[in-house]
């Protein structure tokens, strides 16, 4: 038979519940752990009471130990029990120990217990660091006192203050482990509030530490008052947490995963919806980093802290680096903690110091960095010593990384860069940014730091080259510490970040250069990634108008090594050979563009007229327009012609072919002409303009982004009837392009064409030359031969007969010369690079520039 | 039914995506994908040294239908992948045996 105790397991659940609510009107998160850990000890006392009066039982001390022994006890924590015995008693204890948990089993209490002796407990505990660590936080229950009171003493005395340091080892040891266990990005979407990073038993470590080094349970005696006011604000918050999560999902819950923090977030007050989680995640991640920086701060103390005698010893070993700072065996000191306050700007030079030497601060100069925070103001952060030696740091590259998350440890980048701490702690609500932005902004830095230091050469050959190529990497630097800036406000935080990084350079006294480099980073951070997962890299008019933005190599190098260390410090997995490729692919095009191709950027005239173009598209409603038009076609005409020439493309919906001329001359036309683009129209065209003895002097053949062909000819006629042949050229080249009639059907019509009376002038020595280097995209066709009439037409049908597309081409004709130029690619869209289909259109090319009755 | 899986390039994914939600497709799986067909790898030069991409990056869409809307299916890809050059993709259609919707544990067409 089992007792009662006054209460059922549901009334038990009842209780929580209320409680739950306390929390939210009237306690602390504390107090409910308080509270609801003496009830336990009420119903754990009359478990115990009842047990002892119903089965003979020596005498017995019962205490709480673990997380129940600190009165910490969450709703569905486990209780765990100890009951001491004198080493004499051999009496089995089962029977006792039965009757004591079965009734609190009963009432849904995860209860545990293990019945030792004083002589046992202190033997286990020298060897069990679990063990160990729960008796430190063991209290009396009930039953015999005067055990406790041994035990306590032996513990303390032959355990807990000895070998102090090899204690701080193995917590260190733990806190390591567990850190590697739970450094999968899952965990830091849903992190484990207990084990996790920076979660409640980090606390606890650092807790013991202090317990077992300086012999006092008060962990807040030993930090400065902010700091500890801080830490306790950050468990406290914890805790809320771990609460909620124990009573909404009734049970011993750790994982805030998604599911829970969509009902958390409410509850504790933060805004509806995906924001509130975020807010929450971030207070979340803050809190964790302030637990997790305690717990490794004092296990070093204790790890490295000398003892008196040797830092006697060690004192007259300090090397001073300067009038303010020593170095001891690898730790910077501050000589004078009045340093900081006199001087501020020595704040950065210690960091400085830091890099330089390899060293690390210790505790008492990295206190120092926290108290002297409220001194850096506004002119602070505008001296240009400061911000020199940031730059040096950054630009020293060698363990910047390590320096910034100091400085940001320390809370020291929030206070020198303010905007910072906007994203601290922030949170994306989703499964792909797996870190806070802070967290997230200094790891893109330190990708950018491994590239540099060669660690990725066999990896990623080509961006470790190019890192070495930059001529100011601090700025890369910089740009990729501040890439997210703009998402600590609402809206596209692109722009938004352009903005606050050019303020923010303009304080640090950046030359206006490198602040427009920065703020056109941040405004583009997302654009390689998206010209090569969305655009067609295959098309020359993704590259061209990539390039056009990009608009150098230099900018094209950093936004390519930012969009990799961005990429990359967004989780191990967002980084794939496959967006490598990509990223590569444009980076390659672009370059090649850039360096070696044609002219690509729109000069300063251009840019006037792309600029009226842009608006009259706006007011015509198609604002998007200009994406069509290639930039070698914006290069080649003016304003006016070129409204014009949309005008006509437009108007293709209702017409499928457009020509118009104007008259230069009785033997001078200037013909322009719109259709949609199909394979050998070119040849088409010519054909019907041999057809008519129209000798075409130049052409421009220019293929859109949305497939309309816009040629326009300067053609001749000796007869000095160009009107008249123009209006015949329009209805043979309608009907040839309706599929009515070939060029060729017409020929035996008109007549064998016979060359004009040839003068005898110097001849022109035939030369076609193939290029594949100058451009990604085409084969680059050019044909200097002498000049007849139909000759453009034999060419055009040659290179379509050997299954070329033309793309663009210029045709010049100067005096007998002709100069033509062809941009072509194969019917699968390729250039033409197999060696024999080059060699057997060369051939076939040069047998037309030679006329077959030339018998000169 | 059928399982339809499509090799596209990368940048034709959204549009393939919509108009297949547009047709009523409800759920496919993508991953992205690299290797080589005609359409082989190609170097690129820069500064004097060769970078060579041999796979080339695709995404690979896949995804269950019923026999009766499997054309309109391919025809939807087809038309949405499509830029006519080389390296377009391909689209394979392979028979299904049974499909289970492991948390209900409904088969066959209602489990798609």
């Amino acid at each position: 038979m089992q007792f009662d105790l006054g209460i059922t397991r549901n009334g038990l659940k009842d209780v929580k519940n209320r409680m739950a609510q306390g929390t939210v009107t009237s306690l602390s998160p504390r107090e409910l752990l308080r509270h609801y850990s003496d009830m336990v000890d009420g119903l754990v006392r009359k478990a115990f009471q009842k047990a002892q009066s119903s089965v003979p039982s020596p005498s017995i001390c019962l205490m709480a130990v673990g997380g129940y022994g600190r009165t910490e006890v969450a709703p569905y924590s486990d209780v765990d029990l100890l009951l001491l015995h004198s080493p004499a008693d051999q009496s089995d204890l089962s029977p006792l120990v039965e009757k004591i948990l079965y009734p609190l089993w009963d009432l849904g209490l995860e209860v545990g217990c293990s019945s030792r002796s004083i002589a046992e407990c202190v033997k286990m505990a020298q060897s069990d660091l679990q063990i160990k660590t729960s008796l430190i936080d063991a209290r009396y229950l009930d039953g015999e006192y005067e055990f406790f009171r041994n035990l306590y003493d032996l513990f303390s005395k032959r355990v807990l203050h000895r070998k102090v340091r090899k204690f701080a080892e193995s917590l260190a040891q733990d806190l390591y482990l567990r850190r590697r266990k739970y450094e999968d990005p899952a965990y830091v979407l849903e992190p484990n509030i207990k084990e996790g990073e920076g979660g409640l038993r980090d606390f606890q470590i650092g807790r013991w530490a202090v317990r077992a080094k300086y012999k006092t349970d008060r962990w807040d005696s030993i930090l400065f008052p902010d700091h500890s006011r801080i830490l306790d604000k950050s468990l406290q918050f914890l805790w809320a947490v771990r609460n909620q999560l124990h009573l909404l999902s009734g049970r011993r819950q750790d994982d805030l995963t998604f599911e829970w923090q969509e009902k958390i977030a409410p509850i504790l007050g933060f805004s509806p919806g995906a924001r509130g989680i975020e807010e929450m995640m971030r207070q979340y991640h803050l809190s964790a980093q302030k637990i997790s920086n305690f717990a490794w701060d004092i296990l070093e103390r204790v790890l490295y802290e000398p003892s008196s005698l040797k830092r006697t010893f060690l004192f007259f070993q300090k090397k001073k680096i300067d009038p303010n700072f020593g170095l001891t065996r690898g730790e910077l000191t501050l000589l004078d903690p009045m340093t900081f306050k006199r001087e501020p700007a020595q704040l950065m030079t210690l960091f400085q110091h830091c890099q330089v030497s390899h060293g690390k601060m210790d505790f008492r100069t990295e206190e120092a960095v926290m108290e002297a925070l409220p001194f850096i103001d506004d002119r602070f952060r505008r001296k240009d010593e400061v911000n020199q030696i940031f730059l040096k740091i950054l630009r020293r590259g060698e363990g910047a990384t390590a320096i910034l998350k100091k400085m940001h440890e320390l809370g020291f980048l929030s206070c020198y860069i303010p905007e910072f701490s906007e994203i601290e702690g922030k949170v994306h609500y989703d499964l792909y940014h797996v870190h806070p932005i802070d967290i997230h902004s200094i790891l893109a830095v330190e990708e950018l730091e491994k590239l540099r230091r060669g660690v990725y050469q066999r990896d990623y050959p080509l961006l470790t080259s190019l890192i070495q190529e930059l001529e100011k990497p601090e700025i890369l630097l910089l740009t990729a510490l501040l890439h997210d800036i703009g998402k600590g406000t609402e809206g596209d935080h692109s722009i938004i970040g352009a903005e606050i990084v050019r303020q923010i350079g303009s304080r640090m006294g950046l030359p206006k250069e490198d602040r427009d480099l920065i703020g056109f980073l941040v405004s583009h951070h997302l654009f390689m990634l998206e010209t090569a997962f969305r655009r067609d890299l295959n098309d020359e008019q993704t590259v061209f108008n990539f390039a056009n933005t990009v608009k150098n190599l230099t900018q094209l190098r950093m936004l390519y090594l930012l969009t990799f260390a961005d990429v990359r410090a967004v989780g191990p997995e967002a980084w794939t050979s496959w967006k490598d490729s990509l990223l590569t692919e444009l980076f390659l095009k672009t370059a090649h563009l850039l360096e070696t191709g044609e002219n690509t950027q729109v000069s300063q005239k251009e840019n006037e007229t792309v600029k009226r173009l842009t608006e009259y598209l706006h007011l015509k409603g198609i604002p998007e327009y200009t994406e069509h038009l290639p930039v070698r076609y914006l290069s080649c005409y003016g304003w006016g012609e070129m409204v014009h020439h949309i005008e006509m493309a437009l108007s293709l919906e209702q017409e499928s072919l457009l020509v118009r001329w104007t008259l230069e001359s009785g033997r001078l036309a200037k013909v322009t002409l719109c259709t949609k683009d199909s394979y050998g129209l070119f040849s088409k065209i010519a054909g019907s303009m041999f057809l008519n003895r129209l000798n075409i002097l130049e052409a421009q053949i220019h293929t859109w982004g949305n497939g309309v062909a816009l040629d326009t000819f300067y053609v001749e006629d000796a007869t000095e009837e160009v009107e008249r042949r123009l209006h015949h050229f329009k209805r043979d080249v309608e009907e040839i392009l309706n599929g009515k009639i070939t060029v060729k059907d017409l020929f035996p019509k008109r007549g064998e064409s016979k060359p004009n009376q040839q003068k005898i002038i110097p001849g022109v020595v035939a030369e076609v030359k193939v290029n594949n280097r100058d451009s990604d995209f085409y084969t680059i066709i050019e044909i200097t031969g002498e000049d007849r009439l139909g000759l453009l037409y034999e060419i055009t049908q040659a290179l379509t007969d050997h299954g070329c597309n033309i793309s663009f081409s210029r045709i010049s004709t100067l005096g007998n010369r002709i100069v033509d130029v062809f941009y072509v690619q194969d019917e699968w869209g390729e250039k033409l690079e197999a060696k024999q289909k080059v060699d057997n259109l060369k051939q076939t090319l040069l047998s037309r520039l030679t006329p077959p009755n030339n018998i000169s | 039914m059928k399982k339809i899986e499509a090799i596209i390039k990368p940048f034709k994914l959204d549009e393939a995506k919509n108009a297949l939600t547009k047709i009523g497709v409800q759920g496919m799986t993508v991953t992205e994908v690299k290797g080589f067909g005609r359409q082989r790898g190609h170097t690129e030069v820069y500064r004097g040294a060769e970078y060579k991409i041999d796979f080339l990056p695709k995404v690979k869409i896949e995804l269950i239908t019923p026999d009766d809307i499997v054309p309109q299916v391919i025809e939807t890809l087809e038309r949405a992948a499509k830029t006519g050059k080389i390296g377009d993709g391909k689209i394979f259609i392979l028979p299904v045996e049974e499909v289970i919707r492991i948390r209900t544990g409904e088969r066959g067409k209602d489990a798609i």
